[in-house]
């Protein structure tokens, strides 16, 4: 989740920030010339810059690639990880109890109304709704990943 | 419980909930988020179908407030649009 926001954040810094870029290289460029004429000072002190900012695309430009797909592909092992993460951070799970096949209400000690707030969690994090039908169903973190599994069509 | 009336309560704390996440406010926001848990859970125990059902139409009356409640911070701009374009 954090890892999530965290990126989000990175992408919204470096695509307005490319913009700019290119921006200020298109304005230099036609800038330049004319300050040559007048202030050969101004000039080089403009072509300096103008060099810096065609160095610093570089890097950016891989970002521009990178604006999809860039989370970590998802396996039955992240999937877990993740499922695992949002149980752990729960308040009214024992983080020292939990174990990939304990039942929510048997083992756990949790009641309905808990569960359905772990399923909605759980759609928070991975971003798509869990029917009310199959929610009820799913009562222990292996079911969670599972299902979850299936629906993102991951296999082994 | 019958199995129907418990599937429906799950269901409307289910869609109470996601209403609820809906305010903008952090702080309305979690007033109703907890104002809802706190509700379904204090009467947790109750059996009587009528109590049941008294409690049911009462959620779904919050319900609507909470979705209204909700709109009230879209539709400003929405209705101004909508008076521009006249």
């Amino acid at each position: 989740m954090a890892a999530r926001v965290l990126q989000q954040c990175v992408r919204s810094f470096a695509r307005p920030s490319l913009r700019l870029c290119s921006n200020n290289l298109a304005l230099r460029v036609t800038a330049a010339p004319a300050a040559a004429v007048h202030r050969p000072l101004s000039f080089a002190a403009d072509s300096r810059r103008t060099r810096w900012l065609v160095q610093s695309r570089i890097p950016s430009v891989g970002v521009l690639c990178r604006q999809y797909g860039d989370l970590p592909p998802l396996t039955l092992e992240t999937i877990k990880e993740r499922v695992m993460y949002v149980l752990k951070l729960y308040d009214k799970i024992n983080p020292e109890k939990l174990q990939t096949s304990s039942h929510f209400m048997k083992d756990l000690g949790l009641d309905s109304l808990d569960q359905v707030e772990i399923i909605m969690a759980m759609e928070d994090e991975f971003g798509f709704e869990i029917p009310d039908a199959e929610a009820e169903k799913l009562m222990t973190p292996e079911e969670i990943v599972q299902y979850v599994a299936d629906k993102k069509d991951v296999y082994e | 419980m019958a199995a129907a009336a418990r599937s429906q309560v799950m269901s409307l704390y289910r869609t109470m909930l996601r209403e609820s996440a809906k305010f903008p406010s952090y702080n309305y926001r979690n007033y109703a988020l907890r104002r809802v848990r706190d509700a379904f859970k204090a009467n947790r125990n109750v059996e009587d179908p009528k109590a049941v059902e008294r409690l049911m139409e009462e959620g779904r009356q919050t319900l609507a407030l909470i979705q209204r409640q909700d709109l009230t911070v879209i539709v400003p701009s929405t209705l101004t649009l909508k008076h521009r374009v006249k």
